[in-house]
């Protein structure tokens, strides 16, 4: 990580200079200044618009003009910024001091790298073919350092929590943006229930409306489980419940076992528009997980024997988790309605995403007869848990939970992200059987936070290029040549 | 998965279907990776595998989709019917309700599947001999008054797993190189770029090693051929 650090010291960027040179290079993207050139020059401009003109609404030339005067928006560049910084200090060694200096640094940085992202879209889109096959802020490689854990940057992260926390009055805002990189683990708990909406922004009215939800929770408990069940429902969540991570002794407890089922259930119950849908009950185990944590600090929880703990807490534990998962699933629900439209949709999406951003890959897919549907339909249906090991699931939800405008439209670009992070290997398969076992069995197993923090940022700089200009998705099949 | 997987004569598309639970991934990763794990995650969606076995020294590689057995998840797994050539339809012959379903699954297959699709019925998890709730004889008659094969197997003890797949393919091997004597331009609709070739009429002899499997139809694979066909 100290190597990645020093990239950005040796380039020397100022946030003065910045602001004059936009075309200076950005580490690691060695085509950059070529890419530059293209666009600044008055007559490759009208070549960069007729390569793009599919790709780009007349909508966009505010963006396209910006290129060549760094005119971003201050709210837009503002929002890049925090975010790339967030993501920066929780990838990067955090042994310098969070100045202003850093600031500049990565607001400048995160201009470029959106400002290349446009470039490289004209690249592709535009079948100017070069040897440009590197993706302008995809995650870069894993460096060794990368599989360490970086918990002594945590330190300092946990009191920035604890400041906002503890404040009389939840500043929100500064909660998400701390939490979009990555929440310390013993500010999870509280963390997630604030960002899901479950807990007042008011600290007086907290404990008050914890106590009345876990009661009502009780209350549930009494009135839909303990009661006359739905029969099908309950054998679908009966079934499911005991195969869900059939290798963690946790997972296998009866106990655990029940506290999931009751979720479940009432959950379903509560919301016949979806009903229990499979995969819903891989959405209650990180906060089941999360909150366990708490009950348990520094237990070993693979294995916890969750009857240790007394009925008060596992009572909590379920009832948070339950409460947490009713406002989590809130903003998908069209997800597992008839049909899964959502998801169908969502699917569409992604397509036309990659169409836009990546053609060589997509039309790889396309040529060997693979549907986006056949391996997107599970990341979107489970958003993502059955992909990744629990601990980055966790670590994606911080960012999930502090998206200010709902994980249901990121989570679209984090799947983008998920796949054009296996665009070269997936490149290297030759026949369709190899491409859907790579897509259905990628192999993420030594994945830890950083790998998740370089996914949400490519992520973020994806929907920001296209969330401005939603018709670039929406449009799929007009604008084909 | 050695060998080269990319080399075979033909490739056929099965779909296994039937309700949640009764076994369907485990029967996958029996006959693809001979693995069985006691407690598999529920299927999401559609899971794809594939194995290649030799019939009359032919390579047949058999292009398996697994599916989703939730209800919610019809709209999505019936698209995967299209192009399959042949079906596994599977129920716990322990629960009674997954063979009550099985109406409802052929009725799927009908509306979304080719007409012609080979389907096997398959009672699973047969090592569950005390908890029995269908009999044999009650699940072949029904199989043979609707026209399919029929075979019980246990993914767990590897029982009949191997002879399911094995029968099902060699079935449609033998439907599609007699119809490539009749009409050899004929291509089935499998997959892109499908390579199948032509080949001759090799009469049927393996069929009889086939001693293990109580298949109703095998002595006569055109005829369910033409069953499904009218039906």
């Amino acid at each position: 990580m100290e190597t990645y650090q020093a990239e950005y010291d040796k380039d020397g960027f100022l946030p003065e200079t910045f602001w004059k040179t936009p075309q200076r290079a950005v580490p690691g993207r060695p085509l950059q200044r070529i890419a530059e050139n293209e666009v600044m020059s008055g007559s490759s401009y009208q070549q960069f618009q007729a390569s793009v003109n599919d790709a780009w609404d007349l909508g966009d030339d505010e963006i396209i003009s910006g290129i060549s005067e760094t005119k971003i928006s201050k709210a837009i560049s503002h929002t890049v910024a925090l975010n790339v910084i967030n993501s920066h200090r929780n990838s990067t060694k955090n042994d310098h001091k969070p100045d202003a200096k850093l600031d500049g640094n990565s607001v400048k940085s995160s201009q470029e790298e959106v400002v290349s992202l446009k470039k490289s879209e004209v690249r592709k889109t535009g079948s100017v073919s070069g040897p440009l096959r590197h993706y302008p802020g995809r995650p870069r490689p894993v460096r060794p350092s990368a599989l360490i854990p970086r918990e002594e940057s945590s330190e300092s992260k946990l009191e920035r929590f604890q400041q906002v926390l503890e404040s009389s009055v939840l500043d929100l805002d500064e909660l998400k943006q701390l939490s979009w990189s990555g929440i310390p683990v013993k500010a999870r708990a509280v963390t997630w229930r604030l960002l899901a909406g479950y807990l007042p922004a008011n600290a007086e009215r907290r404990r008050e409306i914890l106590e009345r939800k876990r009661a009502d929770y009780k209350h549930l408990v009494r009135q839909y489980y303990d009661a006359e069940r739905e029969e099908e429902t309950y054998r679908q969540i009966h079934i499911d419940i005991p195969r869900m991570s059939p290798l963690v002794a946790l997972f296998q407890q009866i106990t655990v076992q029940v506290m999931f089922e009751r979720i479940l259930y009432i959950w379903a119950i509560r919301h016949p528009a979806s009903g229990y849908v499979q995969g819903i009950n891989d959405l209650v185990t990180p906060f089941f997980m999360v909150f366990l944590q708490e009950a348990a600090p520094e237990k070993e929880l693979d294995n916890f024997p969750l009857d240790t703990l007394s009925e008060e807490l596992r009572d909590t534990i379920e009832a948070d988790s339950f409460w947490c998962l009713s406002k989590f699933l809130d903003s998908i629900q069209d997800n597992y309605i008839f049909a899964q439209l959502g998801i169908q949709y969502k699917v569409n999406q992604l397509k036309e995403l990659i169409r836009r951003v990546d053609l060589s890959l997509h039309e790889h897919l396309q040529s060997h007869g693979v549907d986006y549907l056949q391996f997107s339909f599970r990341w979107m249906n489970n958003l993502l848990t059955r992909e990744i090991p629990l601990p980055c699931t966790i670590r994606l939800w911080d960012t999930y939970l502090a998206e200010s405008d709902g994980f249901a439209t990121f989570q679209l670009y984090v799947c983008a992200a998920f796949l054009l992070h296996w665009r070269e290997r997936l490149l290297r398969e030759r026949d369709f059987q190899g491409l859907m076992i790579l897509l259905q069995n990628v192999p993420t197993q030594n994945w830890t936070d950083s790998n998740i923090s370089m996914l949400v940022a490519e992520a973020y700089r994806l929907k920001f290029a296209f969330a401005d200009a939603p018709n670039h998705l929406h449009n799929a099949g007009k604008s084909d040549r | 998965m050695g060998t080269r997987e990319d080399e075979y004569d033909y490739l056929f598309k099965v779909v296994l279907i039937g309700d949640s639970g009764v076994g369907k991934s485990s029967l996958l990763s029996r006959f693809t990776r001979n693995e069985f794990n006691l407690e598999s995650k529920s299927t999401i969606g559609v899971e794809f595998a594939t194995r290649s076995i030799e019939v009359d020294g032919k390579t047949i590689k058999a292009q398996i989709w697994d599916t989703a057995g939730q209800e919610r998840y019809r709209a999505i797994t019936s698209a995967y019917y299209r192009g399959a050539v042949g079906a596994l339809l599977v129920y716990d012959i322990a629960k009674h309700l997954s063979y009550e379903n099985v109406e409802r699954w052929l009725r799927e297959l009908r509306d979304h599947a080719d007409q012609n699709i080979l389907i096997m019925l398959v009672g699973n998890k047969s090592d569950l001999r005390h908890l029995r709730s269908i009999t044999t004889e009650e699940a072949k008659a029904f199989a043979e008054t609707n026209g399919l094969s029929f075979i019980e197997t246990s993914a767990l003890d590897s029982t009949n797993v191997e002879p399911a797949f094995q029968n099902i393919l060699t079935e449609i091997y033998r439907i599609v190189s007699q119809k490539q004597m009749r009409d050899p331009p004929e291509v089935l609709p499998v997959n892109t770029n499908c390579p199948i070739k032509y080949v001759e009429e090799n009469k049927r002899k393996t069929t009889q090693d086939n001693h293990s499997l109580t298949c109703c139809q095998q002595h006569d694979a055109i005829s369910s051929w033409t069953v499904t066909n009218s039906a």
